[in-house]
Formats: C-alpha cells, sequence, structure tokens
C-alpha cells in the first residue's frame, strides 16, 4: 500500500528524525561487533553500502548520528576481515541461527489489517520460540534474542555457543524440522502386530493395530497426534461436519458411519492414542489429506533463506525501519503474549506536524486511532514519521 | 588399557597409539625390518581392499603377533594411502577403515559402544538401566547421513536438544565421524619419502587402477543423457553425488526426477551414481524408485527454478542466458536441444546443396 511520492522535504524531515533519535539513544552494538559487517540504506539513496566494518563503538556511533540511515544492518556472521569487499575473501568464522517471521508469509496477508498480521505473526513466533527452539532443541532462553522487527514480524537470534560452526546443510535440517518437511508419515503411526484387539467388548483377530503417540509425547510425534485430534474435534464440533469430511475425500457413506461411530467414549481413547476404535475410523486416519492437513496444523513457521544462509544481512537492534520509523526493540518470552508492537516500538512524540495525506486511511498507534481523508491536517510526529515511511503522505 | 586384540581390531583408538608408541619402533624400522613384512604387507592388503571393497578387510586375531602385525599395519596404510596422492582414493580409504569399525561395533555391547564414542567427543546421553541412548542435536547433524530420508531430523525423535537413537544408528554415527576424522587427517599429510621408495611398486599398481577406473567412468555412455546440456545445478548436484560429497535429500530429490523425466531408466541412474565411494546399489535403487515410482505408485514431478533457488541448489555464480530464460531446469536442457538441433538443420541443409554443386 503506497500512495505518494515522497518529496525531498519529507526525506529530509524523515532524516532529521532519525538523526535525533540516534544522537539522543545509546544504541548498544552486536556482541563481537568489530567481527561483524554493517550496511545500510540511506533516505533517497539507491541500494545497499556494504561490506562496512567498524573497529570501535564511538566510530559506529557517530556513523549513525551523521547518515541517520533508513535502514541499519549487520552480519550474523562474524569474520576474520569483515570489510573486505568480496565474500570469500572475509574469512567466515561462525554465524548466529537466525529465525525470521515476517507476515508476507501469511495465507492472504493481503487482506487482513496491519495490527492483524502482527498478531498473527506473534502466535507464530511463540510457537516457534517456545514449542521448537526450547522443548525440542533445549535452547535455554538466555541463549536467545528476540526482537520485534520494526516492520511486520519478529527476529530470533540463537547464540548458544553449539549453533555458531553449523554449515548451512545443518542449519537447512532445522529449517525442515520445523516446517515438517519431508516427515515420514510412519514415524508417527505404527502398526503393532497384535493378532488380537478388543472390538466392542469382543476380542476380535486383527493381524494388525494402529497405534498413534499420545498427544504429550515429545517432538514431532505428540506434535502431530495433537494435530489430529485438533482437527477431529474441529470436524466433530463444526456445522456440518459432513461437509467438512468431503473435504477430506470421505464420501458421504463413510462419512456417516463415521459420525456414528465417534462417540465420546472413542474420542477420549483417541486422545490417549488408540486409534483403533473401529474399522472405519481406523481406515480414516491412514487417509492422506488428513494427516498432510495434520502436519501443516502443527508444523512452524520460519524464512527458509534467512535461517540457511550463513551469511545474512539482518536488522541491527536499537535501530530503526525506514519505513515505519519503529524502534527494532527487544521482546520477552514472558511478555510477548501482552506486547503489542504498534505502541512499544513507537519512540517518536506528539509534537503536532503538518502533512499532505494521499490516500484514505486508518492507523492505530499508541492505542488511539487515526481516520484520515487525504489532504492538509495536523497529526503527531509519530502518525506523521510513519505516513511518511509508508509513502502515505508528504511533509507540508 | 584395553586387551590388544580390542586394539588390533581399533587401531584409531588412543590407547592402540599408545601402545604402538610405548614399543618405542622407529618408522623406518617398521618400514624397513623384516621382521615387519607382514604389518607391511596387512598395509597394503588394508588400502587395496577399501578402494575394491569399500571395507579394509579382516584378519586372523588369533596370536599376540597377529595383533601386533594388525595394529602396525594401520599407521603403515595411512601413510601408503598418503603417498597415493588422490582425494578420492584417500576418501575410499576413509571409509574403508569406518566401514569396518562400524561392523565391528555392531557387534560390541551398549557399554564398549559408549566408552568408544566419548573418544570422538560426540555429546551423548547414555542411561544405563533401560539402556537409552541419546545424542546432542549438532553433533548428530555433522555426522549422520542426512541426506537419507530416515535420517532427517524432522524424522527423529528430538527432545531437548537429544535425539534417542538405537545403538546401531549410534555405531552408524560413530562410523561417519570416523570417517571424517581420517580424512581431515590424511587430506594434506606430506607424502613420506622412504614409504614412497619401499611401496614404489604398490603405489604405482594402485594409482594406475584409479586411473583405469576413472577412464571407465568417463567413457561409459550414460543413456540418452547428453551432460553437455544439463544446467549448471544439474550439473553440480550430478558432480557431487559422483564424487561422493554429503548432497542433502533435495539435491538428490531433483537430480533424480530430473533425470527420470528425461526417460532414464533406474539402472541408467544408478549407472550414473556409481562412482561415488560410499556408493550403495541397493540402498541407491530403493531411492530411485521411491522418487521415480518404482515402488509407489506416485512418480515426482521435478522442482523448477525457484524451488532450487530456496534450497540453495542454484548455484547463482553459474547462472546463464539459458538459465535467465527458462524457469525450469527441464526447459532448460530441451531449449538447447533445441538450439543443436536446430545448428544441425542448418548444417544438412546446407550440405546436400554442395553435393548437388558437384
Ligand atoms: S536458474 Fe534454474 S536452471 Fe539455471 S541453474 Fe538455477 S535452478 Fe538451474
Amino acid at each position: 500500500m503506497s500512495g505518494v511520492n515522497l518529496t525531498k522535504e519529507s526525506l529530509a524531515f524523515l532524516q532529521d528524525q532519525f538523526r535525533s533519535y540516534y544522537k539522543k539513544s545509546d544504541l548498544s552494538v552486536p556482541d563481537r561487533f568489530s567481527r561483524r559487517e554493517y550496511a545500510f540504506v540511506f533516505f533517497g539513496g539507491k541500494g545497499m553500502l556494504r561490506h562496512l566494518g567498524f573497529s570501535k563503538k564511538k566510530q559506529f556511533q557517530a556513523f549513525l548520528q551523521k547518515k541517520a540511515p533508513m535502514h541499519a544492518y549487520y552480519s550474523t556472521a562474524y569474520y576474520q576481515y569483515p570489510d573486505a569487499p568480496r565474500m570469500n575473501e572475509k574469512e567466515w568464522m561462525g554465524a548466529e541461527l537466525i529465525f525470521d517471521l515476517d507476515a508476507d508469509h501469511l495465507p492472504d496477508a493481503d487482506n487482513i489489517t496491519y495490527e492483524t498480521q502482527l498478531e498473527l505473526v506473534k502466535i507464530e513466533f511463540i510457537k516457534l520460540v517456545d514449542d521448537f527452539l526450547m522443548n525440542d532443541f533445549g535452547f535455554p532462553i538466555e541463549s536467545m534474542e528476540l526482537y520485534f522487527s520494526g516492520g511486520r514480524g519478529y527476529h530470533c537470534h540463537v547464540k548458544h555457543p553449539s549453533v555458531y560452526q553449523l554449515s548451512s546443510g545443518d542449519r537447512r535440517e532445522i529449517v525442515d524440522y520445523i516446517t515438517g518437511r519431508d516427515l515420514n508419515a510412519s514415524v508417527v503411526f505404527h502398526e503393532e502386530s497384535m493378532g488380537r484387539a478388543q472390538i466392542k467388548g469382543k476380542t476380535v483377530s486383527t493381524g494388525k493395530r494402529l497405534r498413534m503417540p499420545k498427544p504429550d509425547e515429545p517432538g514431532w510425534r505428540g506434535r502431530i497426534s495433537q494435530g489430529l485430534i485438533d482437527i477431529l474435534e474441529d470436524i466433530v464440533q463444526s456445522n456440518d461436519p459432513l461437509l467438512k469430511l468431503k473435504g477430506y475425500g470421505v464420501s458421504e457413506y463413510t462419512a456417516k458411519k463415521l459420525l456414528d461411530d465417534l462417540s465420546e467414549n472413542r474420542i477420549l481413547r483417541i486422545k490417549q492414542g488408540h486409534l483403533d476404535q473401529s474399522t472405519t475410523i481406523r481406515r480414516f486416519f491412514l487417509n492422506n489429506a488428513l494427516r498432510k492437513k495434520a502436519v501443516s496444523f502443527a508444523a512452524g513457521e520460519t524464512d527458509e533463506p534467512v535461517t540457511c544462509d550463513v551469511k545474512r544481512l539482518i536488522r541491527l537492534p536499537g535501530s530503526l525501519h525506514g519505513k515505519t520509523g519503529f524502534k527494532v526493540i527487544p521482546v520477552s518470552l514472558d511478555t510477548l503474549d501482552d506486547f503489542d508492537p504498534l505502541s512499544e516500538a513507537v519512540i517518536f512524540d506528539k509534537t503536532p506536524v503538518l502533512v499532505d495525506v494521499g490516500v484514505d486511511v486508518t492507523v492505530t498507534l499508541k492505542k488511539e486511532t487515526f481516520e484520515l481523508t487525504t489532504g492538509n491536517q495536523e497529526v503527531p510526529l509519530f502518525v506523521a514519521v510513519f505516513l511518511l515511511g509508508k509513502k502515505l503522505a508528504n511533509i507540508k | 588399557m584395553k586387551p590388544l586384540n580390542t586394539l588390533a581390531r581399533y587401531p584409531f583408538l588412543k590407547d592402540a597409539k599408545t601402545y604402538v608408541k610405548n614399543q618405542g619402533i622407529a618408522v623406518t624400522e617398521l618400514i624397513k625390518d623384516p621382521l615387519y613384512d607382514r604389518a607391511r604387507s596387512i598395509a597394503i592388503e588394508r588400502v587395496e581392499h577399501a578402494f575394491e571393497h569399500k571395507d579394509v578387510g579382516v584378519r586372523q586375531l588369533s596370536k599376540e603377533s597377529d595383533c601386533i602385525m594388525e595394529l602396525f599395519s594401520y599407521p603403515l596404510s595411512r601413510m601408503i594411502t598418503c603417498c597415493i596422492n588422490d582425494s578420492y582414493f584417500t576418501r575410499r580409504y576413509a571409509l574403508g577403515e569406518a566401514v569396518r569399525f562400524y561392523k565391528n561395533l555392531i557387534k560390541e555391547n551398549t557399554f564398549f559402544l559408549v566408552d568408544i564414542v566419548k573418544e570422538f567427543n560426540l555429546n551423548i546421553q547414555f542411561d544405563g538401566e533401560n539402556q537409552h541412548l541419546s545424542i546432542y542435536f549438532t553433533d548428530y547433524l555433522t555426522h549422520a547421513p542426512t541426506r537419507y530420508k530416515h535420517w532427517k531430523l524432522v524424522n527423529r525423535e528430538l527432545q531437548n536438544g537429544y535425539i534417542s537413537l538405537s545403538s546401531k544408528d549410534l555405531s552408524r554415527v560413530t562410523q561417519e565421524a570416523l570417517r571424517h576424522r581420517i580424512n581431515n587427517e590424511l587430506l594434506d599429510k606430506p607424502c613420506h619419502e622412504l614409504i614412497q621408495k619401499t611401496f614404489s611398486e604398490e603405489i604405482q599398481r594402485l594409482q594406475n587402477k584409479i586411473a583405469t577406473q576413472r577412464k571407465n567412468n568417463e567413457t561409459i555412455p550414460v543413456g540418452k543423457l547428453d551432460v553437455k546440456k544439463l544446467p549448471p545445478c544439474i550439473k553440480r548436484i550430478l558432480a557431487d553425488v559422483q564424487a561422493g560429497e554429503n548432497v542433502p535429500h533435495m539435491g538428490r530429490f531433483a537430480l533424480v526426477s530430473f533425470l527420470n523425466s528425461l526417460k532414464l531408466s533406474t539402472q541408467d541412474i544408478i549407472d550414473l551414481f556409481n562412482t561415488a565411494p560410499d556408493f550403495d546399489e541397493e540402498k541407491s535403487r530403493y531411492q530411485i524408485e521411491h522418487i521415480t515410482g518404482g515402488v509407489s505408485s506416485t512418480s515426482y514431478k521435478p522442482p523448477g527454478c525457484d524451488k532450487l533457488k530456496t534450497y540453495g541448489l542454484c548455484p547463482s555464480e553459474e547462472i546463464d542466458r539459458i538459465c535467465k530464460k527458462t524457469h525450469h531446469p527441464l526447459s532448460y536442457y530441451r531449449y538447447k536441444w533445441k538450439i543443436e538441433n536446430k545448428r544441425k538443420k542448418k548444417k544438412s541443409d546446407k550440405k546436400p546443396n554442395k553435393k548437388n554443386e558437384a
């Protein structure tokens, strides 16, 4: 959504505001500061200035204050020679493990509001950090830094000593694990040859029996079970279970039978991992479409190339995002639930500023909603910066 | 210190090294003294067996002298390998040692295994009571053959950073750790002059063997495939597979499904892969057939440029003019055919004219 071309005055205004921020703030720098590569995009500039290295923190801050860049990045990798002009001359020494969740991956992102996008990404992000990175991968929370990206998502920097040397291929394995790619269904479902099974109180010879892990089992085993149970509940509780079942390619006859079979007691037993409650139920769990859906229900998300790339540039914590004016701020897992980026990452004050709005737009910042129509009007500074960054208005 | 015949079976362990050192025998003695004739011939056997059968082989270890000769043969084998001075051969030798290691390991009990694993600095947890083993995931990633689907992290049980695995699987991971270790140790080691002199004949013979094998591989026409027309991505993956590099699952998948679309049979594809040092025909056949639809009933479509790019399989430095025009490796290949056919047609159009003139 962009409406106007920014005028020279608008660009200068933004840069001034950014500069005043960099002058006031005592920006902390990344660890291994002098081993990192830095890169910047400037207001009104073309392309990115890369391959910069700084040896002193003072020098770095002076640079930010002088140039007041639109975007600031640092390399997740650290190098022997971070400022070498060619990648292969830098001599890679290691890299953080990065996860980047951004709203542009959401299905249908364009049809939901910015607020909702951020909310949805946040839920995914919590799942990624809490469920995958902490529970499965065992990273202690102290080894991770979490940030609101200043744009449409969140970043997680894993700085555990075990990750720095991981190759790109190793990181790919981690991504595949999180997204459930290439997951073997047989890991989850196994047929136990029981010879006998209890069905409707009678002992029947079945030869085989389908087992699935309990939803509280660790890792993917429990996760996919939970996914299946969620789907099952979703079907049973929906207004039109038959229609839902048809969506999985189940015929009407079988669907009816299945719903008949699914007594509360049976659902309870299914939750304990006993899938073989009847032939129809068993066959249903072997349904391919259903399994795929369960995997996608349970899977985590992350921007794959970002995680796999061992020489990635990522937005500098504490810097400002040129398209919103928001600050890249740290967030903590404990308070993430209540975290409202559209208040907490907004750093400019309320000084009134006269702007020329190019499109009708509603923005909610700092819990205040501004319904703006095209034309000249006064808005608080933080709204002005946001509108200009998004190219929705010019300075008057 | 472990018993002598254990050391003989695992001559790369620290204890074995200490034992050899403690004997106080100079390298020159080992190479020259008739006393060690047997150690020297075992050394050659090790190396040759590794090259031909991917396994350094087994010998009798009933007498003390058997064990000692076996132990001494190991450093000699390594030195000979360095003098052969061929990275493919070195990889193959490392594989041979590692495969034998694995075959021995799976016969041992879990306590022994756990003890050995310590030497490889693998971070594992062992619960002796219920014999439950697990390994820290980064060590797993470094060594496990994740190019095979069931070894992929996603198909393993991961909790709190540790992956549960059977003692057999841990043996396999340790096999890879040994392979990597020997490979790295021998990589840039110079050839000992005296070894070169003493074993010159054998070294020459082995070098010839490598050369012949290379030649054979080059001249084998691979079905209907014209390697020159392959797009950079596929060319790269194929070269890696042939060199026995660790190609990720997606890479193998892209390659096999691509070749399958060109109507290469499973056998054609196996022949193409056959040069990898750790090539396992049966396993490969199964995997290939899985992709081509020989095992399950679905045959998969090869991935396009977009997908290859996200997987980091598109070598951006090698992209050429045709890449920019096409969006799929298959269209790249077909496009190259088209240009060639046009060219041929032009030529053949000209030829009859010339004849007419004559
Ligand atoms: S552009 Fe496509 S065809 Fe060319 S190398 Fe990349 S993936 Fe292969």
